[in-house]
């Protein structure tokens, strides 16, 4: 049995190798992972997508949707009920649009109470009518809904999608062959509408207590399979933007989303993803370009982990979900736009698909990336990158851990007496952090739960600036340890914070690629370069430089690049300010996200990376003597010299 | 050395420096108990198991008081006695379940300290007797006693603040319990006690069928460290005795045998496939019907005496490591394990701290103990959540997981070896002027 074998045989000879090359070998891997990102766009690293589940047989129907004028006449009259209530939901008219279709209709109240402020509260009313199927046990359900935008919002508007809703739901209360349920739904207030009804309908709270009162429903449809959220921004649609990002980058089945984009492509409507339709060039160059951007884009968004559309919040009941945004213009060349009956026959064709299905989606993928509407690159072949990557924190602590293990030994062969490691104090040091890391990540809760005087303030002076307050004290930590005089304590702090860095990532990438891969690409760099070492100019670039990597910093950073891109006219000192203000409202935005939907992200980076970030931090502040090192070069030498003689 | 010396060397630690200890790992405990992470951490699968979950036994408590039989459905999996003894500890605590797992807990902690104290002590006597024996060079491997003596407050530290040890406290699993027989029955092993080794060596085996191959380990104790055949005899009636009076307890006096098919049915075929850190549910989940029979032989012979025989021979010298060794076998692989018996065999590893420097796979060990068992969650969550990964991922942790168990054992195992090479020729490993390698044979 090769387990029962003598171990030490061959490994000697592995770790010597491994302790002269380590950190060309991190450098390698760490190159090895961004060659294999790049070449992901490449067409011969991924594929066509296909079809999966044999179930769906897409688009094999005669398509029947010809209720294109009810669809006209239903916006027409929306149009003017909208003008009627300026910034609220029409609901006695569509209540009663519903009611004459023939659905069982209901309406479902949900309440926001402000995080950081309890006394304000935010009401809102979700309309939805469910068709039974006539051909089941209403054990099974899709959905199939839409935001409501009152005539005043920010937002482009979606009247036309719920012309088209309520003109399908006219068309699919006459046929007879629906076996699930079909769950007509319109929300409010965008994101918090959907939430709120989702959890209405599992009974469970997803954010912090006493956030989001989801209300109740009276009435419920069967396990929900799938759903498909319409975005129509006009009558006439010239391009049909499909989004799948959903909440902590989860991603919708790769079936669902080959569906829709085969039945825009059949209704003959130019059909993209990420505003990118399909891309063929000739020069192979042009063509890696191409698919890199719109890869890169899909990673960008995904890595916020914020939904890009109401689907994103069905995904983490299992419920496989996309948004179809469908708009006027068009940028491809000369491509023709379809009235209210080409998209009723896109809808209709999904729904007849998604009918077939006889289990719950469970073929195909769901972790992906797509660098085009028509290829996918799947987990297998991705997640090498972002794993060459990381592996290069383990090799480096495995190094570390073994030239330790190996001068210890030599002291004990000399017997010079260097201070004993305190096991203890590290664990200490590293547990310390860890807490404050967890009083940060509490901060925003406890300011506006306790300091209700407060209230007059604005939520960034009331939450943000605490916040920053609290980072920039954590920064003065090193200064408190004793143990930064010793090499070997920091060693192996330095060890257990990259072993630490290492896992995260890993864990952060299983669950959202885009977002470990990003934070891998920057921190496993400068992590590589922290060691503990005695040279004055080393030790000070390296606090430069792992101060560059704080969270805050890579945000700020982040944010202001947006901006530059955003209004690229502005003036310099004009772009810093507005980055400032958005780097402070994305913080705010993702510690609302955080209690309102259970987005983690915020969780994550206040609990995990700002104390790992504080235990690289501490051990770039690492001052010991320098007669330890030369003493251990005198060492080498002489090692050398008798190595000579011999 | 006189025994005298020794005694002041193993009195190193300071009692209050252990309250002291004791006492913060209850606070840590209560803490986790009192917050609104307890029922994350009772719910998950690693932690609890349908064999040892608080839930179920409360159900079977409430289907008792009810005078229904618990056994009649496929619910409970513990045996009658322990239930009455379940009934009986939550009148003694006045229903606070909590006080009771945290006091069962830290007394297993200052059971294994005792344990492992004992051991350190007979194996440095051990050494001391026999180092007119030894190589000339093989000073450097010769026990250490500051450090040695050490070795019994890592146990109860590494016990104490176990993550594993901790999830399955603070998860009400009854692994608590199973690992206090476990820790008394090492305690009286290693004190020469018989007839309480083989009263809760039985105990243990009623609890979960498994220990029972820990007979032989245990007569190899008695027969190489105390060297005594009546102490053999006497262990074994007495395992042979409780056994019996616990069968005929458990069985109402004969008259009951239905919970045999919930017990031991249910330890030994497997038909809850609910997924744990351990290896069968997920090969039960994916086989054939038809070979579900041979491959339920095939994993249980593995489990028990596929690895006792060849271990017991080779490590007789050293019953204590091989009771730990054949311990540790069952965890890896019996049918239901929980997070709570892994930590309670890797909370026993300091003991063996004179072997350290021996093994070699340590880091690998740790790294990928981290690894999956931070990745496990997770991975669970993807896939019984939000229904995105699958099975096959989660496999692949508890995979990694029990391969790092494996490595451990066998590094521990190793090292032993090779200590005892040194031992006994010395530093120099060269046959014939070539660097020779080790067998285990």
């Amino acid at each position: 049995m090769g387990l029962l074998t003598d171990p030490t045989t061959g490994q000697g000879k592995f770790i010597k190798i491994l302790l002269k090359y380590y950190s060309y070998a991190c450098m390698l891997l760490y190159i090895g992972g961004v060659i294999w990102f790049l070449a992901l766009a490449y067409p011969t690293m991924n594929a066509n997508t296909y079809f999966s589940e044999n179930a769906l047989l897409p688009g094999l129907v005669k398509s029947q949707f010809r209720e294109d004028r009810e669809a006209a006449r239903y916006h027409e009259e929306l149009l003017d009920e909208m003008n009627k209530y300026h910034d609220s939901i029409p609901y006695s008219w569509l209540l009663a649009k519903f009611n004459q279709i023939g659905l069982d209709t209901y309406t479902h109240n949900f309440t926001l109470t402000s995080p950081f402020n309890r006394k304000d509260k935010f009401s809102g009313k979700n309309v939805y009518g469910i068709l039974r199927a006539p051909r089941g046990s209403s054990s099974e359900a899709l959905v199939l809904s839409t935001p409501f935008r009152p005539s005043t919002s920010a937002h482009p508007p979606t009247a036309p999608s719920v012309a088209i809703m309520l003109a399908f739901a006219k068309f699919a209360n006459r046929e007879k062959y629906w076996a699930k349920d079909i769950i007509f739904l319109i929300t409010e207030h965008e994101q918090v509408g959907v939430q709120a009804w989702l959890e209405a309908y599992y009974g469970v709270s997803c954010g912090s207590e006493n956030i989001l009162d989801h209300g109740d429903l009276r009435g419920r449809g069967g396990a929900i399979q799938a759903a498909i959220n319409l975005e129509l921004h006009s009558e006439r649609i010239g391009q049909m933007d499909i989004k799948i990002e959903g909440l902590n980058g989860q991603l919708p089945n790769l079936d669902l989303f080959n569906l829709a984009s085969k039945m825009c492509t059949k209704e003959g409507v130019y059909q993209t993803f990420k505003n990118k339709g399909p891309f063929y060039s000739r020069k192979p160059s042009k063509e890696w370009l191409n698919y890199f951007r719109n890869m890169l884009s899909m990673m960008g968004t995904q890595a916020t982990g914020i939904p890009n559309g109401n689907h994103g919040l069905f995904h983490r009941f299992g419920i496989q979900a996309l948004t179809l945004e469908g708009f006027e213009q068009s940028r491809a060349k000369g491509s023709n736009k379809i009235w209210f009956v080409g998209t009723g026959r896109i809808i209709e064709g999904i729904f007849r698909s998604l009918n077939n299905l006889l289990e719950r989606f469970h073929q195909s993928f769901f972790f992906y990336l797509l660098p085009s509407s028509d290829r996918y690159i799947s987990i297998s072949i991705y997640i090498p990158s972002v794993c060459l990557m990381i592996g290069t924190m383990f090799i480096k602590a495995c190094a570390r851990w073994f030239k330790l293990q190996e001068t210890s030994c030599k002291e004990m062969s000399t017997e010079t007496h260097s201070p004993p490691v305190r096991i203890d104090k590290i664990i200490t040091t590293f547990l310390v952090t860890h807490f404050f890391g967890v009083l940060v990540s509490n901060i925003p809760q406890f300011m506006s739960r306790y300091i209700t005087s407060l209230s007059v303030y604005e939520t960034n002076v009331k939450v943000f600036y605490p916040l920053l307050a609290c980072l920039v004290q954590l920064l003065f930590i090193p200064l408190f340890i004793r143990m930064r005089h010793c090499r070997k304590s920091m060693e192996l702090l330095n060890i257990l914070a990259m072993l630490e860095l290492g896992t995260v990532l890993i864990c952060i990438s299983m669950n959202n690629f885009s977002l470990g891969f990003f934070c891998a690409i920057i921190s496993v760099p400068a992590a590589l370069l922290v060691n503990p070492s005695s040279c004055r100019i080393c030790s000070y670039f390296q606090r430069f430089l792992w101060f560059l990597v704080h969270p805050l910093i890579i945000l700020t950073v982040a944010v202001m690049i947006n901006t530059y891109f955003l209004f690229p006219e502005e003036r310099m000192k004009e772009i810093v300010i507005r980055g400032w203000d958005a780097t402070q409202q994305s913080v705010i935005f993702s510690i609302v996200d955080s209690m309102v939907y259970g987005n983690w992200l915020y969780g994550v980076v206040t609990n995990i990376f700002i104390p790992n970030w504080l235990c690289f931090w501490i051990v770039s502040f690492c001052v010991f003597k320098e007669d330890e090192i030369d003493t251990e070069k005198t060492e080498d030498i002489t090692d050398k010299d008798i190595k000579k003689t011999n | 050395m006189s025994l005298k010396k020794l005694r002041i060397y193993n009195n190193l630690i300071s009692t209050p420096r252990i309250i002291i200890t004791c006492l913060s790992a209850i606070i840590v405990r209560y803490y986790l108990m009192m917050s609104k992470y307890q029922s994350v951490i009772a719910n998950h699968v690693e932690v609890s198991t349908p064999l040892n979950s608080w839930k179920r036994v409360s159900e079977g408590l409430y289907l008792l008081s009810l005078n229904i039989n618990p056994y009649e459905g496929d619910l409970l999996h513990e045996t009658p006695l322990s239930l009455y003894l379940y009934k009986n500890i939550l009148q003694v605590f006045q229903g606070k379940i909590h006080l009771a797992f945290i006091t069962l807990d830290v007394t297993t902690a200052v059971v294994l300290y005792f344990t492992t104290k004992k051991f350190t002590e007979d194996l440095f006597v051990e050494e001391e007797e026999n180092k007119a024996t030894y190589a000339k060079d093989a000073e450097e491997c010769f026990l250490k006693p500051d450090k040695l003596f050490k070795s019994s407050y890592y146990v109860l530290l590494t016990y104490l603040f176990n993550p594993y040890i901790l999830f399955s406290c603070v998860g009400y699993s009854t692994t608590v319990f199973y690992n206090l027989y476990l820790s008394v029955m090492l305690f009286s092993m290693v004190h020469g006690i018989p007839v309480l080794c083989g009263v809760f060596l039985a105990i243990a085996a009623s609890v979960s069928f498994y220990p029972v191959v820990l007979v032989l380990p245990i007569t190899m104790y008695f027969k190489y460290a105390i060297k005594s055949h009546t102490k053999i005899i006497v262990n074994l009636t007495s395992f042979v005795v409780t056994s019996l009076l616990i069968f005929v307890l458990c069985s109402n006096f004969g008259t009951d045998f239905s919970y045999i098919r919930s017990v031991y049915g249910c330890i030994l075929t497997i038909p809850d496939l609910q997924p744990n850190v351990g290896l069968f549910w997920y090969f039960f989940t994916e086989m054939f019907e038809h070979f579900r029979e041979l491959f339920i032989y095939a994993f249980q012979i593995n489990t028990t005496i596929l690895y006792l025989i060849p271990v017991s021979l080779k490590f007789r010298k050293h019953p204590f490591l091989l009771t730990v060794a054949v311990n540790f076998i069952i965890t890896i692989f019996k049918s239901y394990p929980s997070v709570g018996d892994v930590g309670f065999v890797l909370s026993l590893m300091p003991s063996f701290s004179h072997l350290f420097p021996f093994s070699q796979q340590g880091f690998l060990v740790g790294t990928m103990l981290v690894i999956s068992t931070s990745l496990a969650p997770i991975l669970y969550y993807l896939w019984i959540y939000c229904n995105s990964a699958n099975a096959n991922f989660y496999f692949g942790v508890t995979l990694s997981f029990a391969v790092a168990q494996i490595f451990l054992l066998t590094d521990l195992l190793f090292s032993q070896v090779k200590r005892d090479y040194m031992l006994k020729y010395g530093k120099d490993r060269k046959i014939d002027g070539e660097e020779g390698i080790l067998c285990l044979e």
